[in-house]
């Protein structure tokens, strides 16, 4: 909503400057985003006296100029003919910059000096045409900006209105703000209708059949008017509020509803078929084109004015191409209704037609408005285009409005906003916006809400008016009392943030992808046909088709932020996501899995004078898997090859498992799926199903008591098929009964010369401790053998 | 004898003196104590003696040997500082080289205000709550007394998932998800992802925020102002200016914005404030009494406010951050910075 420092002025006389009315504006709840001074860009453009005026030595057409700027005397040369000595003009200075870029410089015409311009209104944007140069009233100060002396300096007031506040959605509306805050009166436009010829009645009849929909409709007629163009000071103030000049009547309808915030209508009457108006709900399928030229089919839930055969207007959004004012419009039929609000969005929204009408109905308009509305335009229109006001109004009001009355109690008022104000402080307070208030007793207020405040209809309303007005900034500052029961983070939000500080310490960056991805981006990580990551959650209305489904693996955005890191020429990777992934259940309900995704790709080390620059490869991210599980303190994964992920390297992938559950899978990204990418670097991935790691992390530590004996070591070196994993070995020495061993670690795996081909040597070193005595080396042998003579036996293994 | 002795002695220890290394410090020592020393020789010899002369060499042999030792064992350390010396002085490196590192890892700013905010929070009393981020109609909107058709709908452009179902447009269904199964007193902050359907230079479709809430008996707008003071303050530094002002939200009554002093240009006024000096930073009010309704909580019994804002603002303005786009590029080299 835009309103004007002037135009508010009109109806409130307040004190404030352009800045403290804003801030009281804001600091009400009204927030102005922007104030623009209106004519400030032309204050180098001053009242000035023309001394002496003589002709061009050197040109007939041009006059030499002395001019008076009230500090000194000026020559300028003049093209005009309408001035003479002893006028004021409005002098343009030199570096002036009048509208359309026009820049005043200091030159010398046809060997004359000439220091700025004799400006005329047009020059000035004050009239669209206008002959000669502007002559100034005679008793305006010398050396003054033009538009501040005529009284044209504005400011232009931009108002970010919150959804409830339609009252506001006129100048009026802002002024009774103002006014509340100012401690003075409204004064709303006096309104006199001058009416003649025949009564209204025997021209034209309103019939509401829709009352529900429509519970007001007033009209008047206006005969005679000549259509044509406003004058210069409407068009100037619609401009200010940001509206384009039409003609005389319709911008008249404009300036009343931004006036006083009840949309009107002007229909041709002559197109009016059978000469009245029928106020219904369209009939289902039916065609309209409004009068921005489109056609829309309309549906039984709209409303529509009709005349006596066909839709004229779609109610209270946007008139009819049929109907419109033209140049050769004579008579008017002037509409002001009410219309149901609901039922104005449902239509808005229906056919995307959001017009400064429907915004205020909408919302809620002003039913009493409607007849004052009404009579501001028609003598208005009547003014402005030398037509006739036919005698008296047609009204159709056949329920009225009920006047909403509230109860407001004193001591919940006051102790919900922590202040102490009596039944007349808050009588008082409310007074000031229009409220009429009558106090109960001292406990209870009753509140007669007028039809302008749609948006107090409950006790709390009128609360937060007491607020609003009483201040803000004037409620204390407190702490809340009572009880605090703050139990520690359950075990997911725990996990959860440990994960993403593990991640991190690994050398993982997070990152934060959209949810939603484009359709096809499933198909370039290769799911197969089937796949459940394939049954897509659309969005039905994405604001692009790379934002048209809720993304059911992390996989295709990392590898696209891979690739966009990697032309960014950032070579080593390790990115991060814990978010959820969005699956549709096979019942239809949607899941929300949250999911750790990780890719890792380049060196294993920062690139340094002191460091490998080796690149990653498979062990690494498992290493971060590991990692992860220790920290969790989750035992007993499984690492299986088999059934690993279509995007990942069938032999450098593998799926993790406790028991019989999936945790997820990690390991090489699949080279055709990199490639569809265009990533040509290999990159390494991990996904793991958090919930279920939720589940399997262990909240508690137990201490294992440390031996005070030396350890002893043995290493074996066996010989072993190359198909069997490091895996089973392991299995085999952790399930010895070997109560000795202390730990196991695989020091070295070989193939290659002097090791026969299909089998490969993998050398163990086993740690032996007692929590009791010193081990002797008989004890250690002993133990040694066994575990070694096991793996031999069972994997067909030999000792090398 | 005794001449014998006390020659031996100031050889010996002349002897020591005169040692330049280690080594040959241990080769006087074999010299003097060994096994084929004239000591040794002496001692040998005391068994000849008579038995008035052997208590005086045998006491004068020892104070010579600790004599010996005393004087060893200083040239020893004279030594061994000398030589430490030596090899301190041959071994300088270049101490400005950069160091061995790993990777460094690091996490979201959005992730680090969440956490810094959580953390305010919590030591206040708040428990930390999460919701579906595809919602029903119903918790993000119905029951936050945000009906159909109603133009406050208009505030929170929409992506639907179905009729029913929306990506949730602001953190406020998780009020009603808790509310409904737990009865007051509640303190709650809820973190997460939300989405609107706006897409520009200032706005994300997707973005995160934190909302929370407080009820119980005899709350008022002045605990709203109090909490969240301390807050802004916790987080943005004391002595920080806050100001609240009338706004309009479906589900709180009174409702507010509240501005922080522009922490770029301390209010004076720069672009990042639009010239206001004020920063608006989060909206709050009182729960409206339609919201405890829909909730089953007794709004003449109980009384509350809530409160939300903006993730990435609060990291922007943390960061110095002035490009929203920034934090869903995921540019390593953003990321990295925190």
């Amino acid at each position: 909503m835009i309103v004007t420092y002037n135009w508010l002025k009109e109806f409130v006389d307040f004190d404030f400057s352009a800045q403290e009315l804003c801030d009281r504006l804001t600091m009400a709840g009204l927030e102005v985003d922007s104030m623009v001074e209106i004519g400030g860009e032309l204050d180098s453009v001053i009242v000035a006296k023309l001394e002496a005026v003589e002709r061009h030595p050197d040109a007939d057409r041009l006059t030499v100029c002395q001019v008076n700027n009230g500090t000194d005397v000026v020559q300028v040369v003049c093209g005009a003919t309408n001035h003479k000595a002893g006028d004021l003009i409005a002098l343009a200075q030199p570096g002036s910059l009048l509208p359309g870029d026009f820049k005043i410089k200091k030159s010398k015409i046809r060997g004359q000096e000439s220091a700025g311009m004799l400006c005329s209104e047009k020059e000035l944007g004050l009239a669209e045409e206008s002959e000669g140069i502007l002559i100034l009233p005679a008793d305006l100060p010398l050396g003054r900006p033009v538009f501040e002396a005529l009284g044209l300096k504005d400011y232009q007031i931009e108002i970010g209105l919150t959804p409830n506040r339609p009252d506001c959605l006129s100048v009026v509306g802002v002024a009774r703000e103002v006014a509340a805050f100012a401690g003075k009166p409204v004064q709303l436009p006096q309104v006199a209708v001058a009416e003649s010829g025949v009564k209204i009645d025997e021209k034209t009849s309103i019939l509401i059949e829709n009352e529900r929909a429509c519970p007001r409709y007033a009209a008047r007629m206006i005969d005679a008017v000549r259509i044509g163009p406003s004058p210069d000071w409407l068009v100037r103030r619609l401009d200010a509020v940001g509206m384009r000049s039409i003609n005389n009547v319709v911008d008249v309808t404009n300036y009343v509803m931004m006036e006083l915030g009840h949309p009107l209508h002007a229909f041709d009457f002559t197109n009016l078929e059978q000469g009245r108006i029928v106020v219904k709900s369209a009939q289902q399928g039916a065609k309209f084109t409004t009068l921005d030229d489109q056609e829309h089919v309309l549906t039984a839930d709209d409303l529509m004015i009709c005349d006596g055969v066909k839709p004229v207007a779609l109610a209270g959004v946007m008139g009819g191409l049929n109907s419109e004012v033209q140049d050769t419009t004579a008579t008017i039929l002037l509409e002001a209704a009410y219309f149901e609000a609901t039922g104005i969005r449902r239509t808005s929204k229906r056919f995307g037609l959001h017009t400064e009408a429907s915004h205020r109905f909408e919302r809620g308009a002003d039913i009493d408005m409607v007849p004052v509305a009404l009579d501001r335009a028609a003598s208005l229109i009547a003014e402005l285009s030398g037509g006739a006001v036919l005698q008296g109004v047609i009204d159709n009001y056949p329920a009225a409005l009920k006047t909403p009355v509230l109860s407001l109690g004193v001591a919940r008022t006051c102790q919900l906003l922590d202040i102490q104000l009596d039944a007349e402080g808050i009588a008082a307070l409310l007074t000031g916006i229009g409220l009429v208030v009558e106090t109960l007793d001292a406990e209870r207020l009753q509140v007669t809400v007028p039809s302008f405040r749609p948006d107090l209809e409950r006790e709390i309303d009128l609360i937060e008016e007491v607020a609003r007005l009483y201040g803000y900034s004037r409620i204390p500052v407190t702490m809340p009392g009572g009880a605090i029961d703050a139990k520690l983070p359950p075990k997911k939000q725990r996990v959860q943030k440990a994960l993403r500080h593990l991640m991190a310490s690994s050398g993982f960056s997070e990152a934060m992808n959209y949810s939603f991805i484009a359709r096809e981006a499933l198909r370039k990580i290769g799911l197969a046909e089937g796949d459940p990551r394939l049954s897509l959650i659309g969005i039905l209305n994405p604001l692009s088709e790379d934002q048209a489904v809720m993304r059911t693996s992390h996989v295709p955005s990392l590898l696209e932020t891979v690739a966009r890191n990697l032309n960014y020429r950032s070579l080593d990777l390790r990115l991060f996501e814990l978010r959820p992934v969005f699956t549709s259940a096979e019942n239809g309900a949607i899941v929300e899995k949250l999911t750790l995704s990780a890719v890792m790709t380049g060196r294993r080390q920062p690139e340094g004078w002191c460091q490998s620059s080796e690149a990653v490869d498979f062990y690494d991210i498992k290493g971060v898997v590991e990692t992860l599980l220790s920290e969790l303190k989750i035992g007993g994964v499984a690492f299986s090859a088999e059934a690993t992920q279509p995007y990942l390297h069938p032999g450098k992938s593998c799926q993790l498992f406790s028991g019989e559950k999936s945790l997820g899978f990690f390991g090489e990204v699949h080279p055709q799926v990199t490639a569809n990418f265009e990533i040509d670097q290999t990159v390494y991935l991990l996904e793991i199903d958090v919930e279920t790691l939720v589940g399997l992390a262990a909240d508690e530590t137990k201490y294992k008591q440390l031996s005070k004996f030396p350890d002893m070591s043995r290493d074996s070196a066996l010989l072993l098929d190359a198909t069997i994993d490091a895996a089973q070995v392991l299995d085999i020495v952790s399930s010895s009964k070997a109560k000795l061993i202390e730990s196991v670690t695989i020091f070295d795996v070989y193939t290659g010369q002097g090791i026969p081909a299909g089998k490969k040597s993998l050398a163990l070193r086993i740690r032996y401790r007692d929590l009791d005595k010193t081990l002797t080396e008989e004890e250690v042998s002993k133990a040694h053998n066994k575990v070694i003579n096991s793996i031999c036996h069972q994997l067909a293994a030999e000792i090398r | 004898m005794k001449e014998k002795i006390q020659q031996l002695q100031r050889d010996a220890l002349a002897t020591l003196q005169n040692a330049a290394s280690l080594k040959e410090l241990q080769d006087v020592r074999v010299t003097i104590l060994g096994k084929k020393s004239t000591l040794t020789e002496i001692m040998k010899g005391m068994r000849d003696l008579s038995p008035e002369e052997r208590p005086q060499i045998g006491s004068l042999v020892n104070s010579f040997k600790e004599e010996f030792e005393r004087s060893f064992a200083e040239r020893q350390r004279l030594l061994q500082q000398e030589a430490i010396a030596v090899k301190l002085a041959s071994e300088k490196i270049d101490v400005t080289l950069p160091g061995r590192c790993s990777a460094r890892g690091s996490l979201h700013p959005v992730t680090l205000v969440t956490e810094e905010i959580s953390d305010i929070f919590s030591r206040l009393g708040f428990s930390v709550e999460e919701g579906p981020e595809i919602e029903q109609d119903f918790y993000n909107f119905e029951a936050l007394n945000i009906p159909k058709d109603h133009p406050a709908r208009d505030m929170q452009d929409t992506f639907y998932i179905s009729d029913d179902l929306v990506l949730r447009t602001h953190t406020s269904p998780v009020q009603i998800r808790t509310m409904l199964k737990s009865p007051p007193p509640v303190r709650i902050i809820a973190p997460g992802t939300v989405y609107r359907r706006d897409s520009d230079l200032t706005h994300s479709p997707m973005f995160h925020q934190i909302e929370g809430f407080l009820v119980d008996e005899n709350v008022t707008f002045g605990d709203l102002k109090g909490i969240l003071t301390h807050f802004l303050n916790e987080f943005f530094g004391e002595g920080l200016s806050v100001r609240f002002r009338p706004s309009f939200f479906p589900f709180t009554e009174p409702s507010a914005e509240v501005d922080i002093a522009c922490v770029i240009c301390g209010g004076k006024g720069c672009r990042v404030c639009s010239n206001t000096g004020w920063l608006e930073i989060l909206g709050c009010g009182m729960i409206d009494p339609a919201v405890f309704a829909s909730v089953n909580y007794d709004s003449e019994k109980y009384s509350g406010f809530a409160f939300g804002m903006g993730l990435e603002r609060i990291a922007m303005l943390k960061y110095g951050v002035n490009d929203l786009r920034l934090f869903f590029e995921n540019d390593l080299r953003f990321l990295k910075q925190f």
